[in-house]
């Protein structure tokens, strides 16, 4: 791989290696094909959110002459191979698309049709279409050679034509018109006689028909781009007063910085030089797409109603066995933690927490932190009402979680004028902790309950992320999550806690005092053991301790989905350390971090990943799992991604991914279903089960008085 | 009706920072922390440097308060369950009552200011409940509490866990940084000026107790806490305990660090990290005077000692062990006045037998019998200056003493009784007798008539009167001695001092 061999793997190569392997997803053949399709666009909206904040930070590294990374390559030596790899993947990804995964959805009757192939019958639809609804939404803009490059924003769609009089002598003109953001993207052809949905697409709608913009002017050549930009600055946080303003800002100035990449459609060179020179932009940053462009606005077409057949089996959220439905919520938790597995359980008994806690009477107050929300979430809903109700609501409102500014900004105020205490989060410091308590006043005294959880209060994600979460009242637990939101809402300093462990403050030196005792602890005898899930393993002092723990003689199992700086399976370095990554249907997100720790297992979960902006950058929490048959199923979890021989693959010491195959005489096994179909058939024999008992409902003795 | 469980709220502003907790009471009077906040503001530095609060320290308090307003909202507790008390930055800083004026204006919050001896009382009930039963030797050996503050050090010396002395010293990690700060700033000066500082002070304390008899070193505040969070190991929940060698290196390894390199190298706050060093230094420098082998580290502070005494406002038996705490440490100051031990106590028996005999006419509490008591122990130490006019030296003796667990309000009430147990009445110009509340002048009143009467029956200082029996009649009191003895002389005491009593009460007193 890279020279000079380091001890470390180049973080932003290892990123693009995961990107790859989502699209080896897409590239499955036996895969149903929107399934596919779904992973191609995921790819590309992948590499849209790198080159904003990764290529774009590398950009400006270079600029001001930052020196070599970890694994010994400079900033230029980056940025070249960065665009060498994507390159390549993109490649792959387009061919997949133009000669796999669109003939295979036409052969199904869902046909995409690109211009020149219209007949004269769609054509004449089209063109009304434009007319009707398309063309009064465009607004071409000129491109003149002495003054700014017109407007084009982040992200956005653009056509770009160029235009003669047709007569000789006469200079050619250079337009550019946005493609509308507020229409669909996917534009449906009516439907003939044999029943197949052939779709065509809104701008090569624009580009068909775009010369009725320039009347008097023939169109020469047209072409559509997409301008990515730097979307890594901060917000001034020295603006404490009025963070929600400035925060606008940022998201205003977004749309404005510097370009860090260009995607074009191939069908004009001369364009394609003439944008990327003004727009000022290298040969490496222009990235010309063998298909239609900006893949990831077809992601809804993957939604298509009717063509279940093209896409996986649904899998089901099922609600978790641990929490009886028909009893108050209260009860259960009192009694025991209930784990929560998204999305193979539902995110319903979260809502429905807070739903419960905004109705009951005896509850005083509920805090949560809101990082990716969605306006019209029930979560959100719940609190506006339990504040109605006239609890105290207490809402972490992440402001600054990336490209969900705009959204955030909304709901936050909706939530504040009903009567909820919303804190905009902290200055320098973003709020990736995900926990959300709910103080209660019994007969027996004050009762908290606590939802502490891997992944965001987020309804829509909960379906596709596989998270880990807790229900707790845990008297312990529970204090120490009012402790940690009395510092996250600025009522006081961080305290040292017990259970509990909070970043920036002690998380990442915790971690490493966990491996290192791990170390510590092995022997000839008892050698010591950790297995760990993540996201991303991109902190060097927390790879150093892995590699002082497996010269120890730690057994080191990683799951990292995405990012590993880490390099495995070197002789006197990392030869006890294995790394695989899971990509399948669901995304891996849960942190869940295992050490053997001489007999006395320890299990922690974490919203946080092993990386510096994570560890030191951001408040984020680890809680352990207290209860034995709950550490027992989250070790179960743990260690069934590593006999996964389908959708997992093992990371080399020369840092390439293999795909794992079963071995000869060895039955598939892919951990994800593996998970869903014990979950199912657990459910299937419990509820199919007849009730032994009957749930009778009556008020408690002491009300009925 | 089932009696509910209570949520209290203790707020502490004190010298570094603004403290609280809320925890709840159940109907036995046991109690937990549910919740606990705090943020560092430096108000010592201010009333230590320039003797008042200044603007920026008191609207960062103010917006601290609110804050903690906002939480105690979401406890749904009443006002009449917070206790918010401020220990000595607030207590020296001359604008305090503008300051108490306006945190009750803004916050709604009343701030009462604890005095030095009162921070000591409410330290030991925080010990005594940190240590639990788990050090036995605490009941059998010598022990010191100690605390050094920002403003000052609080000190108790116990003999077999009973209170010798309580000290508040004016010596604080504030004003000690300030003091070195103004000479050189050097760490070297530093650990100079503390070790003449705490040789001065162990010198003063030599005559209640020798300290290197101490075993039990027993350690509160919050830089020992740190201490305790790095070296010690768990004694309970509540307590850890150093041992005394890994104390000293640790001392030894971050005396010379800069506030800088305390804040990184051991991960504390900045507002900590000010004054760890001194802190642990002094410590450390007690520390060398005992024959302690391990410092016992309560996590506990003075807020859950207030804790403490709202849960067990009603628990008689605690009281009774903390009175008599306080009555160990009045004859501990009577001793150090080489009083007439045998007369006093005999004199403080009879007149708390009189007290009780003739609770129907004074109406007065158990809070006033323990002054009576106190009163009765130190009524003679004037003595050891003079002879003549003892009674006026007792009262500046007690008035310039402190007895652990008496507020200041307690001991102007002493000292004027001991002051008045014989010779003139009060009248005008008794400056310090005027100074005083009427109702507390109704107690000094009611019970120096008491103590004259039973200090007249020991006239001999013989104590031949063992016992006495009160025998009430429409106009008179009369007093039977068991036994029989030439009464003469009491007699005539009685009559020389009975008459404040005649005043008082309206009785005659006789002996017969």
């Amino acid at each position: 791989m890279e020279k000079p061999k380091s001890e470390y793997f180049n973080r932003d190569l290892s990123w693009i290696d995961f990107n790859a392997r989502v699209l080896e997803e897409g590239l499955r053949t036996e895969t149903p094909p929107l399934e596919r399709l779904k992973f191609l666009t995921i790819v590309s909206s992948n590499f849209d959110e790198f080159f904003m904040v990764r290529v774009a930070a590398l950009k400006r590294a270079a600029r001001s002459g930052v020196g070599r990374d970890p694994s010994g390559l400079t900033c230029e030596q980056q940025l070249a191979l960065v665009a060498e790899r994507v390159r390549g993947i993109v490649r792959r990804q387009y061919d997949c698309l133009t000669k796999e995964i669109l003939p295979a959805l036409a052969k199904e009757g869902l046909e995409l049709v690109r211009p020149g192939f219209y007949s004269p019958f769609q054509m004449h639809y089209l063109e009304a279409l434009f007319q009707r609804e398309v063309f009064p939404t465009l607004t071409p803009l000129r491109v003149e050679e002495d003054a700014d490059f017109p407007f084009t924003g982040n992200l956005r769609l653009h056509a770009a034509f160029l235009l003669s009089k047709g007569e000789a002598g006469e200079a050619e003109r250079f337009a550019i018109v946005q493609v509308p953001s507020s229409l669909e993207r996917v534009v449906w052809l009516p439907r003939e006689e044999d029943g197949r949905a052939r779709w065509t697409l809104l701008d090569d709608v624009v580009l068909t028909w775009g010369y009725k913009l320039f009347p008097g002017y023939s169109v020469k050549e047209a072409s559509l781009f997409k301008v990515v930009r730097d979307a890594d600055f901060a917000v001034d946080e020295e603006r404490d007063d009025d963070f929600v303003e400035a925060m606008s800002e940022v998201l205003d100035g977004r749309e404005q910085s510097h370009p860090v990449r260009i995607s074009v459609s191939a069908d004009s060179p001369r364009l394609r030089d003439e944008l990327a020179r003004r727009l000022s932009l290298g040969s490496d940053d222009v990235y010309e797409m063998p298909g239609p462009i900006d893949l990831r606005s077809l992601m809804d077409l993957t939604q298509t109603k009717g063509f279940d057949k093209l896409r996986e089996p649904v899998w089901k959220n099922w609600w978790p066995l641990g929490l009886p439905e028909d009893e108050p919520l209260w009860e259960t938790i009192r009694a025991r933690d209930v784990m929560l597995h998204l999305p193979y359980e539902s995110f319903d008994p979260i809502v429905r927490l807070v739903q419960d806690a905004a109705a009951d009477p005896q509850v005083l107050a509920i805090k949560a932190t809101l990082y990716r929300t969605s306006g019209d979430s029930p979560i959100v809903r719940g609190l506006e009402e339990a504040a109605r109700n006239g609890k105290q609501v207490t809402a972490l409102v992440e402001l600054k979680a990336r490209f969900d500014e705009g959204r955030n900004i909304a709901w936050a105020e909706r939530l504040e004028q009903a009567g909820v205490i919303v804190v905009y989060g902290l200055a320098r410091l973003k709020v990736h902790a995900k926990a959300c308590m709910v103080v209660r006043r019994e007969t027996d005294g004050v009762k908290r309950y606590v939802h502490l959880s891997t992944g965001n209060y987020n309804d829509k994600t909960a379906k596709l992320y596989g998270d880990l979460a807790i229900f707790s009242a845990n008297d312990e637990l529970a204090y120490e999550t009012s402790l940690f939101f009395n510092s996250i809402t600025g009522y006081s300093a961080v305290h040292t806690m017990r259970k509990l462990v909070v970043a920036p403050t002690e998380l990442k030196h915790r971690i490493i005092a966990l491996i290192d005792r791990e170390a510590k602890r092995s022997n000839q005898e008892y050698p010591g053991h950790i297995i760990a899930k993540m996201n991303s393993l991109a902190d060097i002092d927390v790879i150093d301790a892995l590699y002082r723990a497996s010269r120890a003689g730690v057994k080191i199992q990683l799951n990292v989905r995405g990012i590993c700086m880490l390099r495995p399976g070197v002789a006197a370095l990392s030869e006890n350390i294995s790394v695989i990554s899971i990509v399948d249907r669901y995304l891996e997100h849960a942190r869940i971090f295992y050490f053997a720790n001489g007999g006395s297992e320890e299990l922690y979960l974490s919203s946080a990943d092993w990386m510096p902006r994570n560890l030191e950058r951001r408040v984020e929490l680890m809680f352990p799992i207290l209860q034995e048959d709950l550490k027992r199923r989250a070790l179960g979890i743990l260690k069934t991604y590593f006999r996964d021989n389908c959708r997992s693959r093992t990371l080399g010491s020369d840092g390439v991914w293999t795909l794992m195959r079963p071995a000869e005489g060895e039955a598939p096994f892919r951990a994800q279903e593996r998970i869903y179909e014990a979950m199912r058939e657990e459910v299937e024999a419990i509820r199919g089960a007849p009730r032994q008992e009957f749930v009778v409902r009556r008020k408690p003795p002491a009300a009925r008085e | 009706m089932e009696k509910k469980n209570r949520l209290v709220a203790v707020v502490e502003i004190g010298s570094t920072g603004i403290r609280l907790v809320v925890a709840e009471i159940d109907r036995d009077g046991f109690w937990r922390v549910v919740d606990k906040a705090g943020k560092p503001v430096a108000l010592g530095r201010d009333v230590f440097t320039s003797g008042t609060i200044s603007r920026e320290a008191m609207l960062a308090c103010l917006g601290v308060l609110h804050g903690f307003r906002e939480l105690l909202k979401g406890w749904g507790i009443e006002d009449d369950e917070i206790r918010v008390i401020a220990t000595s930055a607030l207590r020296e800083a001359r604008n305090r009552d503008t300051f108490v004026d306006r945190v009750y204006l803004q916050t709604g919050f009343r701030v009462s200011v604890v005095e030095g001896i009162e921070e000591n009382r409410l330290m030991y009930l925080a010990v005594r409940y940190a240590l639990k039963d788990d050090r036995p030797q605490f009941t059998r050996s010598n022990s010191i509490i100690i605390e050094v503050g920002g403003g000052s050090t609080e000190i108790m010396l116990l003999r077999r866990g009973k209170m010798v002395a309580a000290h508040s010293v004016r010596l604080g990690t504030i004003l000690i940084d300030q003091q070195v700060g103004q000479a050189t700033g050097s760490n070297r000066y530093l650990a100079r000026f503390l070790a003449e500082s705490v040789r001065n002070m162990r010198e003063s304390l030599s005559a209640e107790m020798d300290l290197s008899h101490v075993r039990t070193f027993i350690v509160a505040g919050s830089d020992a806490r740190l201490a305790a969070a790095r070296l010690g190991t768990e004694v309970n929940a509540e307590c850890s305990v150093i041992e005394r060698a890994a104390f000293d290196a640790f001392v030894e390894k971050i005396q010379n660090y800069t506030v800088e390199e305390c804040v990184q190298k051991l991960r504390i706050p900045f507002a900590e990290a000010e004054g760890i060093i001194p802190g642990l230094l002094a410590y450390k420098l007690f520390l060398e005077c005992t024959a302690a082998t391990e410092i016992l580290v309560p996590n506990v502070s003075i807020r859950e000692g207030l804790l403490i005494t709202l849960a067990s406002g009603v628990d008689p038996e605690l009281q009774e062990e903390f009175f008599s705490q306080v009555i160990a440490s009045a004859v501990s100051l009577g001793r150090k006045y080489r009083f007439d031990e045998a007369h006093s106590l005999h004199v403080t028996r009879l007149a708390l037998k009189l007290f009780d005999e003739l609770k129907a006419e004074h109406g007065l509490d158990r809070r006033a019998r323990l002054l009576l008591e106190v009163s009765g122990i130190l009524h003679d130490v004037g003595m050891y200056i003079r002879s003549s006019g003892h009674h006026k030296h007792s009262q500046y003796i007690v008035a310039n003493s402190e007895i652990f667990g008496l507020h200041r309000d307690d001991l102007d009430i002493v000292s004027n009784v001991v002051r008045y147990h014989r010779k003139a009445s009060p009248n005008s110009t008794h400056i310090a007798f005027i100074a005083l509340q009427r109702e507390e002048r109704m107690i000094v009143l009611k019970l120096a008539a008491i103590l004259r009467v039973a200090d007249a029956l020991d006239r001999g200082h013989s104590q031949r009167i063992a016992e006495i029996a009160v025998e009430r009649r429409t106009d008179t009191i009369v007093l039977r001695p068991a036994g029989q003895h030439d009464l003469t002389l009491e007699r005539l005491g009685l009559e020389e001092k009975s008459d404040m009593f005649q005043d008082v009460y309206g009785y005659k007193v006789i002996l017969s």
